[in-house]
């Protein structure tokens, strides 16, 4: 009975808004024991607001302090590193992954392109892992589209409760920015994944014992009132409903998978978080724990993770850092004065980093390798500069060799020209100097088993990379 | 491209406008943009602000954008173009052109295809609690709200009195410790809050949408409510005729169909169709047969209500004709009471929906008028002032504790930042509820204090100051104008500050965004900052002084010359909103400047009176505020008709902001929808 309207509904799914929703429906549910290589797994780690260059660049340390005295044509890189592949230097800010060297690899060459019409910081998070190229996108002032996390998601999660898993170290309590800087994940132009903030809430839904199944009886009723309701409405108000069904059929395939998976659960030995202040390092690496043991039992093996939301002034507590809250944006601004405080920030989050991939490093699979090892972790910024808010020369490390697809270890240069690109005549005659950051995610996408050519402006895979 | 059906617009013809549009731009327009703009605006490749006039040349081009031709028509009729150094514009000349770009503008606006549609969209956080209350008719709330800045803690919102009473005690919800003991339902834990848009408000349309993390926190909501230990029949005044199991069981089906029905369609904010409503009593009846209780069932059931679309999201249907442009009755009770009591309409807008009468201007007059004055309306006042004026912002103001130590008080470090906040907010309330000018906004001779805010402004005032569980306030006259309205209230002054300084440039926009409805362009990326070096020099300077090297470099200047004159006028209050006369370093605030490059003021008091004369510019903005809050979308170039409409009624009735509502929904454009037909 039940099986019988399950299939009915997934043929109706398929009909609605004209579109067919390309979805898998329930194969294969149970782990497959039998299977020879651990589950390949993907995941961003995002740094808002750019880094101070001298501390994390290779070559950059004697770098003038940008003033910010006129136009980007004067803030000038200093690398002078010839492209190719170099040994891996650890400057500073990138001294804290000593211990996990060789398995990194600093990309450095890469950039994007912001698209004049919005607020410089907007573009940052909201667009990073976007696979629209600039100026593509019509109906919205972003070059958004569906991002990066969700495109190999279709690839990689078949099988997982949940598709991807969004995560934000965003503990303000205020309500000063909007959607744009909190989250890097969008499952569409102005559709927007939302983060997790609250480890509470996220262990909980992860990890929690109360499950979904007594919500089966629910979705059945709703899923007639929703295909009702689609037939009263107009042509783009469809179109954005399917929101609805894709969200209550994400949840079903949810529900039967977390199921299955209860006892893999169990134990994974996570306790559920306090309900206290923590500090603002031991949240960052408690959302962490709860990401990585994600991905280790296979709720999911796609994730994003943003150590802090984009821009949002509003000071607060770095309580290992400083005494009195402090803004890493307002300090942005004046290098100048706040150079030190700033690289202290820069290497507080590069700690994270290193913390959650030594960790993934230490947590074994059945065959002998890591969870790193099986995994792509990017760390990465939408600027490259948080002074300049250059969208150019960006910070990019690679963690883990996706089962041994990338080369780590190693500092991959790619271009020498990278960096802003001057105004002529109010405008950017050309996109940027070095080579697409797009390329990076192609290469990730392919490494990552997707068959694709191209993903938003890239130009073509990064072969220094490719092991 | 896609087809948009509007058919206000339906009747204009093409041919009509073009000839008189040709003759005004070759023989008007385009020898005023050569002899005034085009030497920044695109001659020999230079192009400033983004304009770049080339683009505009012949008539169709410039009618096919008229959002730029709005632009064009601002910076004009600001002043804020051309430029100082440049030569004026002869003050008929300007008349003369204003009247020809607005007449172009009123046809780009008739031959505009730009979408001015609201999207279906979910209800927000604060939405959701409201309607889940009404339609249960809970006596708690269903979970706590952070949104609602300000509590009533000696029920003394009353509007159907028509008066703001002289004492009344409030508590802060987002600071305060008295937000933990607000009764609600036991275990529902809320989705996160829903962002404002930038410049805009949490309702927007484009802003909502649907996840499967939303999802599964809608459907864990919908259950949780149901089974909270405490929703039962004490708090839930429905429980009588929906949960009660009726004494005759041989009626149990006709009794659940008849319930179902009247609770379905308050649900849904419509007629709920014979199939839908079978669907639903057979869900009920089912489970009683396989063993439930009546009362269990029937939870369950409310619970998929809950989950259902047709309550979750707010949309316009295609059902009456594919050229329908009026919203139907139904749709026009729901635009009602999401617009002024941000949830679902009560009873009686359903009836006169029901009855096809809430559109006539009459009874809908009627209708407003009795949703201001019942107590719901305190949802208004809990979202649209705080969000209008970014009230949020002072929650996370964190003045330096060194140099303003009396801002915090009693451990654990609670701040004046409660007191504040309320300010604001209590002045709305008393101008909405007894009717008063929108005016006072700007200037009022009256203000609600607690002790600790009076003493704040005055340290003369003794007097036992108030604990952070609730605040007295009371209504006291204010007869120095340096003080009253919003602008120069602490709490704007405070959240317009950083720690240890107060910040013009951030002053100045927030008048510019909030007041003017004319937010500044972003910052540019590479903008110079400050204090590069810590130099004496520096320490000796006023603050003015320090901004003279942005506004000297070309680059700055434009937004500086703007922002500069509002901000500055503000700099005679401190960081945390007190008045000073002079810096710390002994140099005195100069607070003197030019508004729209036509009226000097040498202090507060007359930049004050500047911006009353210029009240009719403040009204418009107000209008878009409240127009765009009430549509739950961003305006754009099309909506500025009914603005002016809107705008013109509020100014023929002394500015009250009731008026003001009543006309944003007596207009056209609150009770039209734009049906997308198909693709194209």
């Amino acid at each position: 009975m039940k099986d019988h309207f399950k299939s009915d509904r997934r043929n109706f799914l398929r009909g609605i808004g004209g579109t067919a929703l390309a979805l898998p429906w329930l194969e294969s549910l149970g782990v497959n024991r039998t299977k020879t290589k651990p589950n390949l797994r993907a995941a961003w780690f995002y740094v808002p607001i750019g880094v101070v260059r001298r501390g994390f660049f290779p070559n950059e340390g004697g770098a003038a302090i940008p003033k910010f005295t006129g136009s980007r044509t004067e803030v000038k890189k200093d690398s002078n590193i010839v492209t190719g592949i170099h040994s891996l230097e650890l400057t500073p800010t990138l001294e804290p992954l000593k211990d996990i060297k060789d398995k990194v690899t600093l990309i450095t060459g890469l950039d994007r392109t912001f698209q004049e019409g919005t607020d410089v910081h907007a573009q940052c998070a909201s667009c990073f892992l976007t696979s629209a190229a600039p100026y593509s996108v019509k109906q919205s002032p972003y070059p958004q589209s569906r991002t990066l996390d969700h495109i190999v998601a279709t690839h990689l999660s078949k099988n997982t409760p949940f598709r991807t898993l969004e995560f934000s170290c965003n503990s303000h309590k205020d309500n000063k920015e909007s959607i744009q800087f909190d989250n890097i994940s969008w499952y569409d132009t102005e559709h927007v994944a939302p983060s997790m903030t609250d480890p509470r809430r996220v262990y909980n839904r992860l990890f929690g014992r109360e499950g979904l199944r007594a919500y089966q009886n629910i979705t059945d009723l709703v899923l007639e009132d929703a295909r009702s309701m689609q037939r009263d409405l107009g042509y783009s108000d469809k179109n954005k409903f399917n929101e609805y069904f894709e969200s209550i059929r994400s949840i079903e395939v949810q529900m039967e998978r977390l199921e299955q998976m209860k006892e893999q659960i169990s134990l994974s030995g996570i306790e559920e978080p306090a309900d206290a202040h923590m500090p603002r390092g031991e949240y960052i690496r408690l959302m962490g724990e709860l990401m990585v043991t994600a991905l280790q039992v296979g709720l999911t093996n796609v994730a994003t993770f943003m150590v802090g939301p984009e821009r949002w002034d509003t000071p607060y507590m770095y309580e290992s850092l400083f005494g009195k809250p402090r803004s890493h944006h307002q300090m942005s601004h004046n290098q100048g004065k706040f150079i030190n405080d700033l690289l202290k920030v820069d290497r507080f989050h590069m700690e994270q980093y290193a913390y959650l991939i030594n960790k993934m490093d230490s947590i074994k699979e059945f065959d002998g390798t890591s969870l790193l090892d099986n995994t792509i972790f990017t760390y990465g910024s939408g600027l490259g500069d948080g002074a300049t808010h250059q969208y150019s020369a960006l910070p990019i490390i690679v963690a883990g060799s996706g089962g041994g697809k990338l080369i780590t270890g190693k500092h991959i240069n790619l271009s020498k020209d990278s960096g802003p690109v001057p105004k002529k005549s109010g405008k950017y005659p050309q996109l940027y100097h070095g080579l697409p950051l797009a390329n990076l995610w192609l290469t990730q996408a392919k490494a990552l088993g997707l068959q694709i050519n191209s993903f938003a402006d890239s130009s073509g895979e990064i072969g220094q990379l490719i092991a | 491209m896609c087809f948009l059906v509007f058919a206000v617009f339906a009747t204009f013809t093409c041919l009509g406008f073009g000839s008189e549009a040709k003759t005004s731009f070759d023989d008007k327009i385009k020898p005023f943009f050569q002899e005034h703009c085009l030497k920044c605006h695109g001659k020999n490749d230079k192009i400033k602000g983004k304009l770049d006039l080339r683009e505009y040349n012949n008539h169709t081009d410039l009618l096919k954008d008229a959002e730029k031709i709005e632009d064009i028509i601002s910076v004009i009729l600001d002043a804020e173009m051309p430029p100082e150094e440049e030569p004026k514009i002869d003050e008929q000349k300007r008349i003369l052109i204003l009247d020809e770009l607005n007449n172009r503008l009123a046809e780009a606006i008739k031959i505009s295809k730009t979408s001015s549609r609201t999207p279906i969209r979910r209800m927000n956080r604060f939405q959701y609690a409201n309607a889940v209350k009404d339609l249960l008719e809970l006596r708690v709330e269903v979970y706590p709200l952070p949104e609602r800045m300000m509590r009533d803690r000696s029920n003394y919102f009353k509007p159907e009195t028509g008066k703001v009473p002289l004492k009344l005690t409030v508590s802060s919800r987002p600071l305060g410790k008295s937000g933990l003991i607000e009764p609600r339902l036991a275990g529902v834990a809320p989705f996160p809050q829903d962002l404002r848009a930038e410049h805009g408000f949490d309702n927007r349309g484009d802003h909502l949408s649907m996840s499967p993390f939303l999802m599964e926190s809608f459907l864990k909501l919908s259950r949780s409510i149901i089974l909270s230990e405490n929703f039962n029949r004490k708090n839930c005044k429905l429980w009588p005729n929906l949960f009660e199991e009726p004494k005759d069981q041989s009626l149990l089906d006709e009794i659940i169909y008849e319930r179902l029905e009247q609770f379905i369609t308050r649900a849904f904010r419509r007629p709920v169709d014979k199939k839908t409503l079978a669907r639903y009593c057979s869900h009920a009846t089912q489970l009683i047969v396989s063993g439930k209780s009546y009362q269990n069932a029937m939870k369950e059931t409310v619970s998929a209500v809950l989950a259902s679309p047709r309550f979750l999201y707010l949309y316009d249907t295609n059902l009456e004709s594919e050229h329908a442009n009026k919203v139907n009755e139904y749709e026009l009770a729901s635009r009602l009471s999401f617009f002024l009591w941000g949830s679902i309409p009560d009873n009686i807008l359903i009836k006169h929906a029901r009855e096809k009468n809430l559109s006539k201007p009459v009874i809908l007059r009627s209708q407003v008028e009795r949703m201001l004055n019942d107590r719901r309306i305190k949802r208004f006042c809990d979202t649209f002032p705080s969000q209008w004026l970014q009230l949020d912002r002072i929650i996370s103001s964190v003045p330096d504790p060194i140099k303003y130590p009396d801002f915090y008080y009693a451990p654990p470090n609670y701040r004046t930042t409660m007191d504040m906040m309320m300010e604001p907010l209590l002045l709305f309330e008393t101008i909405l509820i007894e009717n008063r000018s929108i005016v006072e906004f700007i200037d009022s001779n009256y203000s609600y204090r607690s002790k600790r805010l009076s003493k704040w402004y005055d340290p003369k005032v003794e007097g036992r100051l108030g604990g952070p569980v609730t605040m007295a306030f009371e209504r006291v006259s204010i007869n120095d104008r340096k003080q009253g309205g919003v602008i120069t209230s602490a709490a704007v002054m405070t959240m317009t500050s950083g720690p240890e300084e107060t910040k013009p440039i951030t002053r100045g926009a927030w008048i510019s965004g909030v007041i003017f409805n004319d937010p500044p362009e972003p910052p540019p990326a590479d903008v110079p900052t400050l204090d590069d070096d810590n130099s004496k020099d520096l320490k000796q300077m006023t603050l003015r002084e320090r901004f003279s090297s942005h506004r000297d470099n070309p680059d700055c200047a434009g937004c500086h010359k703007k922002l500069d004159p509002l901000g500055f006028a503000l700099d005679n209050y401190d960081a945390v909103g007190r008045w000073r006369d002079k810096y710390e370093n002994g140099r005195n605030v100069d607070s003197s400047g030019r508004l729209f490059k036509k009226h000097d003021f040498k202090n507060i008091v007359e930049f004050k009176d500047a911006l009353i004369i210029e009240k009719d510019r403040f009204t418009k903005a107000f209008v878009s505020h409240l127009l765009s809050f009430s549509m739950g979308r961003q305006l754009n170039a099309s909506d500025s008709p009914t603005v002016d409409l809107v705008a013109k009624k509020v100014r023929e009735s002394d500015y009250s902001l009731r008026v003001m509502i009543h006309e944003i929904i007596q207009s056209e454009l609150f009770q039209s929808k734009i049906i997308q037909v198909k693709k194209e």
